[in-house]
């Protein structure tokens, strides 16, 4: 339990719908500290959802940077639903969908680069990155991205289904699949 | 490890992979909003221009990547999948607009009749019409076989049901040929996890697969694995011929049997081998059906006081069964060739063993002679891939079990249980409904009993499990346990180490 807050703490705190709409409040007039919480909040699932669409970590940061000046010019235009979350990642979804026909029209292939890149990235533990290599490798498309949407962003399958315009049954069916690859693989490591 | 875990553990890992570029966020920001600043404090006299002009331009470029998105959602995401299931099995995908963003052969066939086509940007209709072509020219849709099916998943139900409609009509008007008429079964697909995962386990496509669930739900005897190998016109003619009535499905034209012998020719087989003119028939059945893999004409007809029962092979007319039996008869009687009015079933083949011989093969083997046991049964079954006779008897407490081969006469399977309903003469009252654990046989004992009785070497044994179990008061040892070829089951009354039961079955 005591682990679980910690970490919980680490990846940015709960995702408490309300306390995250009060800082679209704040950051829709222009409150930089509330721009701060929310991103420390929230970059976790954006960046998660981002490199799960787009496996290229430059890309996914660049979205990752876009999504908050987008959150931050639309904040305004926010209307409560409840889901804050929700708003952000369709904006994230929005971007990424953005780069991939970019890369379709200029015929780019997309370079999967994370190798290096987590290899460079100090914060991540050799455990992380076992964790998000089998993510990147082990999963497809849809897949990774249900179960980044469901373990990060802390997604319902319901929500997820909405986002990704799936069918709820699929989403189940993916994420039962999928989470039972990364068991076999992560359980076994460790 | 639970999922939680799992989830916890990719939680922190994509949050510590996270680069931080907060403050490139937030200085990006300011700049944003410093621009806005100096603008308001430069040009005061201009700045409801300047803001209308904003708004306009914010707008402007609101609606345009509103629309962009749009025109992204109608050019590239997938609206609806089309599939063509003949024996070939092609998936199309197409977007908003009926162009085809792809086209997937699902299994041999179709990479033939796909061949090197392209179609990708072009229109559904012109599509499926060179689909048809090449299903056609390369004989996959002849007179001999002239059903296809097309399943129709849009995520807007209205638009699927409008596709299939459509769909179905302008195939059939392509199939109207000079030669033959086609059959067109048409669905619309509700696509639930289930059915997605029977397809992919049998590589065949989610219409076919409903097909194959529909049929299945009405006619209980088929089950999916039989049914997956045979292609539409097959199923087609099932559907007609059993008269199921698939919910969901339209069908549009008959589906061909002329690669079949037809009924007529059926009828005309079967009557004659019985010897029974046509016209002294009273009453009988036709259908045609699938069983051990073949297609046949299932004949039945009654005829001066017998039923006859045959099954033919629908391509080459060859008799595949037939029984004689005397209507109203008992079928548990016992003593079948004596005794005239009683069952009667006379198995055509001759190479059968007979069920007198199977009963002595079966009593000898439980050692017991015939007056000894009570409630015997039998009956002839398809088992195992072969014909079984499957005998039944009660003796003592006991109730016996054979599944006998019908031609070698060798025991393929034998069970020995309780009978649960069995009264004993006079009660041992010498039970010990819980004993202490310590006059216990013990596991090492009862599993030395179990493998004599089946008379295998423990190195040749795998998959072993034990268990002591409490059955109504009675501790019994439960013992598992597989060789290459069968698996074992026994039961081994914990204080005397007898076999209250045991079982083996040959693996398949």
């Amino acid at each position: 339990m005591i682990i679980c807050l910690t970490s919980a703490n680490d990846s940015g705190g709960e995702l408490d719908s309300s306390r995250l709409e009060q800082c679209l409040l704040g950051v829709a007039h222009e409150d930089s500290q509330a721009l701060k919480e929310l991103y420390d909040c929230t970059s976790a699932s954006v960046y998660a959802f981002a490199l799960s669409i787009l496996k290229n970590t430059q890309d996914a940061e660049d979205v990752l940077h876009d999504c908050y000046l987008h959150i931050y010019s639309g904040a305004s235009g926010y209307r409560s639903f409840g889901k804050p979350m929700a708003w952000i990642l369709t904006i994230a979804r929005n971007l990424c969908l953005l780069k991939l026909r970019d890369r379709k029209r200029f015929s780019q292939t997309p370079l999967e680069d994370w190798e290096p890149y987590l290899k460079a990235c100090e914060a991540a533990s050799p455990e992380d990155r076992i964790i998000l290599t089998e993510c990147m490798k082990r999963l497809s498309d849809e897949e990774r991205q249900i179960i980044v949407l469901h373990a990060v962003a802390g997604f319902k399958h319901r929500e997820t289904a909405k986002l990704l315009q799936l069918p709820l049954s699929t989403v189940l069916s993916k994420y039962n699949r999928a989470m039972k690859k990364l068991e076999n693989d992560i359980g076994k490591e460790y | 490890m639970t999922n939680k875990d799992t989830e916890q553990k990719i939680r922190q890992a994509f949050s510590n992979a996270v680069p931080d570029i907060r403050d490139s966020i937030l200085s990006d920001c300011k700049t944003k909003k410093g621009a806005v600043i100096i603008m308001t404090d430069t040009n005061k006299k201009t700045l409801w221009a300047r803001r209308l002009a904003g708004i306009a331009a914010a707008f402007v470029l609101l609606i345009g990547g509103l629309a962009g998105f749009q025109i992204y959602r109608a050019n590239y995401s997938v609206a609806s999948t089309v599939s063509l299931d003949v024996n070939p099995s092609i998936e199309i995908q197409v977007n908003k607009k009926e162009q085809v963003l792809s086209v997937t052969p699902r299994n041999e066939d179709a990479k033939i009749v796909v061949g090197d086509m392209d179609f990708k940007g072009s229109s559904l209709d012109v599509t499926i019409n060179a689909l048809i072509g090449s299903m056609l020219r390369n004989g996959y849709l002849n007179e001999l076989a002239n059903s296809i099916l097309i399943s129709v998943d849009s995520q807007d139900p209205a638009k699927s049901a409008e596709l299939k409609e459509r769909l179905a009509s302008e195939i059939n008007a392509v199939l109207q040929t000079g030669t033959f008429n086609g059959a067109v079964l048409s669905q619309t697909i509700s696509a639930d996890s289930n059915l997605r995962d029977l397809a992919d386990t049998y590589g065949i496509t989610l219409g076919k697969a409903q097909l194959i669930q529909q049929i299945i739900a009405q006619n209980a005897f088929y089950s999916f694995e039989d049914l997956v190998p045979l292609s539409i016109n097959e199923l087609n003619l099932l559907t007609e011929s059993g008269n199921l009535n698939l919910s969901n499905v339209s069908s549009l034209g008959t589906a061909s049997d002329k690669a079949y012998i037809g009924e007529e020719k059926a009828m005309e087989l079967a009557l004659s081998h019985a010897g029974v003119p046509a016209e002294s028939l009273s009453e009988y059945e036709l259908e045609l059906d699938y069983e051990h893999g073949t297609m046949v004409y299932e004949v039945e007809f009654d005829c001066e006081g017998f039923e006859y029962d045959y099954e033919l092979d629908a391509v080459t007319g060859a008799i595949l069964k037939n029984q004689k039996e005397a209507t109203g008869a008992n079928t548990t009687s016992s003593q079948p060739h004596h005794n005239p009015g009683h069952t009667n079933i006379v198995p055509e083949h001759a190479s059968y063993i007979g069920e007198a011989q199977a009963r002595e093969v079966a009593l000898s083997h439980a050692g017991l002679s015939a007056d000894a046991v009570t409630a015997y049964q039998h009956h002839l079954d398809h088992e195992h891939n072969t014909m079984v006779y499957e005998i039944e008897f009660h003796c003592q407490g006991f109730e016996y079990d054979y599944e006998i081969d019908a031609y070698t006469g060798a025991i393929l399977k034998h069970e020995k249980d309780q009978d649960d309903n069995y009264i004993p003469p006079q009660t041992d009252s010498s039970q010990h409904p819980s004993d202490g654990s310590g006059s216990y046989i013990g596991e090492a004992r009862a599993k030395e009993i179990a493998l004599s009785h089946a008379g295998v070497s423990v190195e040749a044994i795998y998959n072993y499990e034990f268990d002591l179990d409490d059955d109504d008061g009675i501790m019994i040892y439960e013992l598992k346990f597989e060789t290459e070829s069968c698996e074992y089951e026994y039961e081994i009354h914990a204080v005397d180490g007898s076999i209250l039961k045991y079982e083996w079955d040959e693996k398949d």
